[in-house]
């Protein structure tokens, strides 16, 4: 087990050294100057002389990459060509504002989906379970930034219960979460149906109600446990396509985090910030990946024989 | 079972860490005080300090904070703003200005000839770049007369140097906070004289104002005015049927009469003195052929596109300045006629048409992107096959404002308000071969020797009705020449909620506070 | 991330009943599908949607890019079965038209993805060692980045335009296939195949591709399937967002995009791309998993 978390955490050294690469070369991937895309097409002669400089943009790759890195450690994102300010305040200011939006729709997501999975496998072929599965499906397949505007539409124009864009009180939290949300539910509610029907047919299960013991229990204390691995491993992975349908979520309702951030500056040209935004993004997924890996290596003892697998 | 209750914990934990961080840039929700405006718009200001503002929303919130020395009434009446009084010499080569006494920047230091001095004398600087140094580039010296006199030098007689000072690019802001604002950069200490002051620049987001309760002039009602910025134009209506905003500019037409049917919600009409055009690189084939430009001019229905598009709100243009301008002269609008457009295209060597690229903004002028589709459809009828680009506001107005050698546009949307009323500033900027970039903005690269002296003259000479007969046949050369595809004179839909009374819709295409309250 | 992925594990059991490729199995599959009513229900979907894309020019009432100002923002009548949008233009033969383009970026992205992605996760399954640890850490992390955010990097970089989504969405795609690809190869070598070719001394090329990649296809057709409908929703977003198709280019997310403009005047404008895309999606949903159940033996034996 210990080998496991050690073995994992030094993993993911390389993982993260393999993206700072990927970020360095976005901007020498760019046709162009980088140097103007760093500077901003607006930036007079002596100030992109001096990002060129500032840079070693004249030296070889190898030694900007080793001052991209430097500046890394330092915090030192560079600065936005289009409010001047450092990259690393923006992020700051706006990262953590998609992070709770994600966190909020994984949370809707979760406790709607595995309920609602449960329920279902219990109640294979009912009324509850062909809506229910029907409604995840809908999730699924339909379009994120469509779901916002029609949910748009329907809670905050025609009804006007909750306010249609931006942030300020727990109440604009909620269209863009259940927005996010909704296709993650949908997955989640069908893959914890399918593994609970799975872990139902099971032999222990048959053998703990032949026992006597209520079905309520079965369910619960014994089958419920099993079944959700495969479901937290999905909530895992989804996190990384929730942090990629928060971009569309965001510029519907005008959420201002990250997601906003990133597709803004990209139509504006602001390299650095669009350089620091995906930093930002590759690297919470790695670090959640890890977390929710770790969690996982509690979860399930099987863990420990499979990672041997690559041998 | 436990240990999924654990990664579940940790889960809501982690929810409000995250909001914990992020509190400190989190709004609260409004609480009590009734007379908190908010106004959205579409476009952010790319800044507020006079040397780098370059354009409308950046004006609308900067005449909030800070005050130019005479002030441009919506009706075009220039009256006294800092400046009380203002009186030519006998051969026009000067100009003496009597400041208003007891005015005090927001940061307690006092307004008078010296702050006067410096605020000019740094827009003038050649290493400020500013932008709009060419409204006032005629002043050779700013002099102090005493302390609330200055006296303004001219190279030549400059007709139009008093309501060119009236423009809000001209903004004064305390000596002190000059000293620490770095040159050229972005920055949010803005310390004026205007009736709010500035309390926070939430960039992408918002700016709150606040009263300033020691204004020279009457202190408004309103106590918190927050501009919010929302590119969206269906999420900005929604704003202001929700009331989580007061009042809208840009509103779609096609929402106009549906929200004006909305009781709670008041549509205004007012006029604008922006022309909106289509200007060519005239230094790039197929561009530098005039028979080419007039063609396009032929090709493009420009009712059709105000009609439907624009609700019928605009005029096609008659001239590359709105009637309102002096110096305005009727000489157009081209005709709807392809026919001749294709006529003229196989003329000029092009029968079977070319292609392009079109550049335009999305989200800064009424329908803009959706009229650069309409000119796209149309000129695909002559043969003229555009491909269309767009960019955000700040990166395009940078974009476009290179050299001749370094320009990259072909064809390009803009919008052009005359905001002095004088015709000088509508076509003197954008026409004459001395603006090209990187002084000012003629990026169309326009050069008629003709033309650039009959500006020049129209500059220097004082009498209207001389100055008036330049313009006018500065304007039929131009309208011949035909560097810009010539549009539509706009005009401008915004919304107000209905408790809200004391707005004005400046023809400026400002919304302006200081009068409002919220009933 | 050790992830037990559904398709592969089923996929361990059913190599020694697909080994033989025979006609017999071939039908088995196709049998099983014909059965489940839902797969069918997809597949007619796509048939439908299929036969739009292709006949599209014959079957449209109208120009799709041909604007009619005077009729703009027309709801459905019978000239224009779903509408105008805001400058006259036919709805439903921009949706026809519009079909092409999903479909197509659909297609020539998995096609990307397998071209690039199968032959990197067979080597380095079948090769193993460090390689292998290497690619896989790679894999783990492009799979679990967003695929959309990884077409927006791409498209940032080399402009916007439908040729580059469907380059974007292929990259996205290539990991999706090397981590499903190596399992298979992964699990197939365990199975003790390879290594008696090896000693039968067959030539390695010819046993990864007689022996290996074939027993892989299940899966791999499966995968496709769901990749077709994620390529398709990953090509409406960066429309949606303006990244796509250009004007006047009728690409059902930059449709909708625009038409959220006049949502409360027009709605014919964002519902009808929005059902397009939905629909679309769905139907290549309702057929993988209908193809993954058909190709899993344990639930064809009922």
């Amino acid at each position: 087990m210990v080998g496991y978390i050690v073995r994992r955490l030094l993993l993911t050294i390389p993982v993260v050294i393999g993206v700072s690469i990927l970020i360095f070369a976005i901007i020498r991937l760019i046709p162009g100057d980088p140097a103007v895309a760093i500077a901003g097409v607006h930036a007079s002669n002596e100030y992109i002389e001096q990002v060129r400089k500032d840079l070693y943009l004249d030296r070889s790759l190898p030694v900007q990459y080793g001052i991209f890195v430097r500046n890394l450690f330092r915090g030192e994102l560079g600065v936005s060509t289009m409010s001047r300010r450092p990259v690393a305040t923006e992020l700051r200011e706006r990262f953590p504002r998609t992070i709770e939006l994600t966190l909020a729709a994984m949370l809707i997501a979760s406790l709607v989906g595995i309920s609602a999975g449960i329920i279902s496998a219990t109640r294979r072929y009912s009324l509850f379970d062909n809506l229910s599965m029907l409604v995840a499906l809908f999730g699924v397949a339909a379009p994120v930034f469509w779901l916002a505007l029609m949910l748009q539409l329907l809670f905050a124009v025609n009804l006007g219960w909750l306010p249609a864009t931006g942030r300020g009180t727990w109440r604009h939290l909620i269209l863009p979460a259940l927005t996010l949300g909704m296709a993650t539910a949908g997955l989640i509610a069908r893959i914890t149906r399918s593994s609970m029907l799975e872990v139902l047919r099971q032999d222990f299960i048959t053998t703990a109600r032949a026992k006597g013991l209520a079905e309520k229990v079965v369910v619960y204390k014994h089958a419920l446990k099993n079944a959700l691995i495969p479901v937290v491993t999905i909530m895992g992975l989804q996190f990384g396509i929730l942090l990629g349908g928060a971009v569309l979520t965001e510029t519907v309702f005008a959420w201002p985090g990250v997601g906003r951030l990133l597709v803004d500056s990209i139509l504006a040209r602001d390299y650095p910030v669009v350089q620091g935004a995906v930093m930002t993004l590759a690297v919470s997924f790695v670090l959640i990946n890890l977390v929710v890996d770790l969690a996982y290596a509690f979860l399930d003892p099987r863990i420990s024989y499979q990672s041997q697998e690559s041998e | 079972m436990r240990k999924l209750w654990l990664v579940a914990a940790v889960m809501l934990v982690l929810m409000p860490l995250a909001s914990v961080f992020a509190a400190g840039t989190k709004e609260e929700a409004p609480a009590a005080p009734r007379q908190e405006l908010v106004i959205a718009i579409g476009a952010q200001p790319e800044a507020l300090d006079p040397i780098a503002m370059a354009s409308a929303p950046a004006a609308t919130v900067g005449e909030h904070l800070h005050q130019s020395l005479i002030y441009m009434a919506p009706d075009g009446t220039l009256e006294p703003s800092l400046a009380e009084s203002w009186q030519a010499a006998s051969d026009g080569l000067s100009w003496t200005l009597r400041l208003r006494q007891g005015v005090k920047f927001h940061d307690g230091t006092p307004f008078n000839a010296q702050a006067a001095k410096a605020n000019l004398d740094r827009f003038l600087d050649p290493e400020s770049k500013a932008p709009y140094r060419f409204l006032i580039s005629e002043v050779s010296a700013v002099q102090v007369v005493d302390e609330y006199t200055i006296r303004l030098v001219l190279n030549r007689p400059f007709a139009p140097i008093i309501s060119n000072l009236s423009h809000s690019f001209i903004g004064m802001l305390s000596p002190a906070s000059l000293q620490s604002l770095a040159k050229g950069e972005a920055t949010s200490n803005i310390v004026g004289t205007g009736p709010f002051k500035l309390v926070r620049w939430d960039r992408g987001e918002q700016i709150v104002l606040e009263r300033n309760s020691e204004y020279w002039g009457r202190v408004p009602t309103i106590e918190t005015l927050t501009f919010k910025f929302v590119p969206e134009d269906a999420a900005r209506m929604v704003m202001l049927e929700t009331g989580e905003a007061h009042a809208v500019m840009r509103v779609p037409p096609a929402d106009a009469e549906r929200l004006n049917a909305n009781p709670g919600i008041d549509v205004v009409y007012a006029s604008s003195v922006r022309v909106i055009y289509a200007g060519f690189n005239t230094q790039v084939k197929p561009f530098d052929n005039p028979k080419v430009r007039q063609a396009m001019n032929y090709a493009v229905d420009k009712e059709a596109i105000i009609n439907t598009i624009l609700a019928g709100v605009g005029y096609p243009s008659t001239a590359p300045v709105v009637p309102a301008v002096f110096g305005h002269t009727k000489v157009g609008p081209y005709e709807y006629n392809p026919a001749k457009a294709r006529q003229l295209l196989a003329e000029a060597g092009y029968p079977n048409g070319f292609r392009a690229v079109f550049h335009h903004p999305t989200g800064r002028y009424l329908m803009d992107s959706t009229i650069a589709e309409a000119i796209q459809s149309m000129l695909r009828e002559v043969g003229v096959q555009l491909e269309l680009q767009t960019m955000e506001w700040s990166a395009y107005l940078s974009f476009l404002r290179k050299p001749p050698a370094e320009a990259q546009h072909q064809m390009y949307m803009l919008g052009w308000g005359t905001v002095t009323l004088d015709a000088d500033y509508g076509i003197f900027s954008l026409l004459h071969s001395s603006q090209w970039p990187p002084t000012g903005w003629g990026v169309s690269y326009y050069k008629n020797d003709r033309v650039d002296r009959l500006l020049d003259s129209g500059r220097t000479t004082p009498e209207r009705s001389a100055r008036e007969g330049l313009y006018a046949e500065a304007i039929e050369l131009i309208w011949e020449d035909a560097p810009w595809l010539y549009l539509h004179d706009e005009g401008q839909i915004n919304a107000v909620r209905s408790n809200v009374e004391g707005l004005i819709h400046h023809p400026l295409e400002n919304i302006l506070a200081w009068d409002a309250y919220i009933e | 991330m050790p992830a037990p992925d559904a398709a592969a594990e089923a996929d361990s059991t059913s190599l020694g009943a697909a080994a033989g490729r025979n006609e017999g199995e071939l039908g088995a599959v196709v049998r099983h599908l014909r059965k489940n009513r839902t797969a069918m229900l997809g597949l007619g979907i796509i048939a439908l949607f299929l036969l739009c894309a292709l006949f599209a020019p014959f079957i449209a009432s109208h120009d799709p890019i041909a604007t009619d100002l005077g009729n703009a923002l027309k709801g459905p009548s019978v000239r224009h079965w779903f509408g105008t949008d805001e400058l006259g233009r036919d709805l439903f033969s921009r949706i026809l038209f519009g079909a092409r383009i999903s479909l197509g970026i659909g297609l020539i992205s998995v096609v990307i993805g397998l071209v690039v992605g199968v032959p990197i996760g067979a080597l380095s399954g079948y090769y193993g060692g460090k390689l292998d640890l290497f690619v896989q850490r790679l894999i783990d992390i492009m799979i679990a980045f967003p695929g959309i955010l990884l077409a927006i990097i791409v498209v940032t970089i080399l402009g916007v335009g439908v040729e580059n989504v469907m380059i974007a969405t292929g990259i996205a795609s290539v990991p999706v296939y090397a981590r499903l690809v190596r399992g298979s190869v992964l699990s197939i070598k365990k199975l003790g195949y390879v290594s008696a070719a090896k000693a039968l001394g067959i030539r390695e090329a010819k046993i990864i591709f007689l022996h290996v990649l074939p027993n892989c296809i299940g899966p791999v057709i499966v995968q496709s399937t769901f990749q077709i409908a994620t390529s398709i929703l990953w090509a409406a977003g960066l429309g949606f967002l303006g990244l796509g198709a250009q004007p006047p280019t009728p690409e059902w997310g930059a449709i909708l995009s625009k038409g959220r403009v006049y949502m409360r005047v027009a709605a014919h404008l964002t519902t009808y791309p929005g059902l397009a895309i939905f629909l679309m999606v769905l139907g290549f949903n309702l057929l993988g998993d209908g193809l993954r159940d058909a190709l899993d033996p344990k639930s064809r034996k009922y």
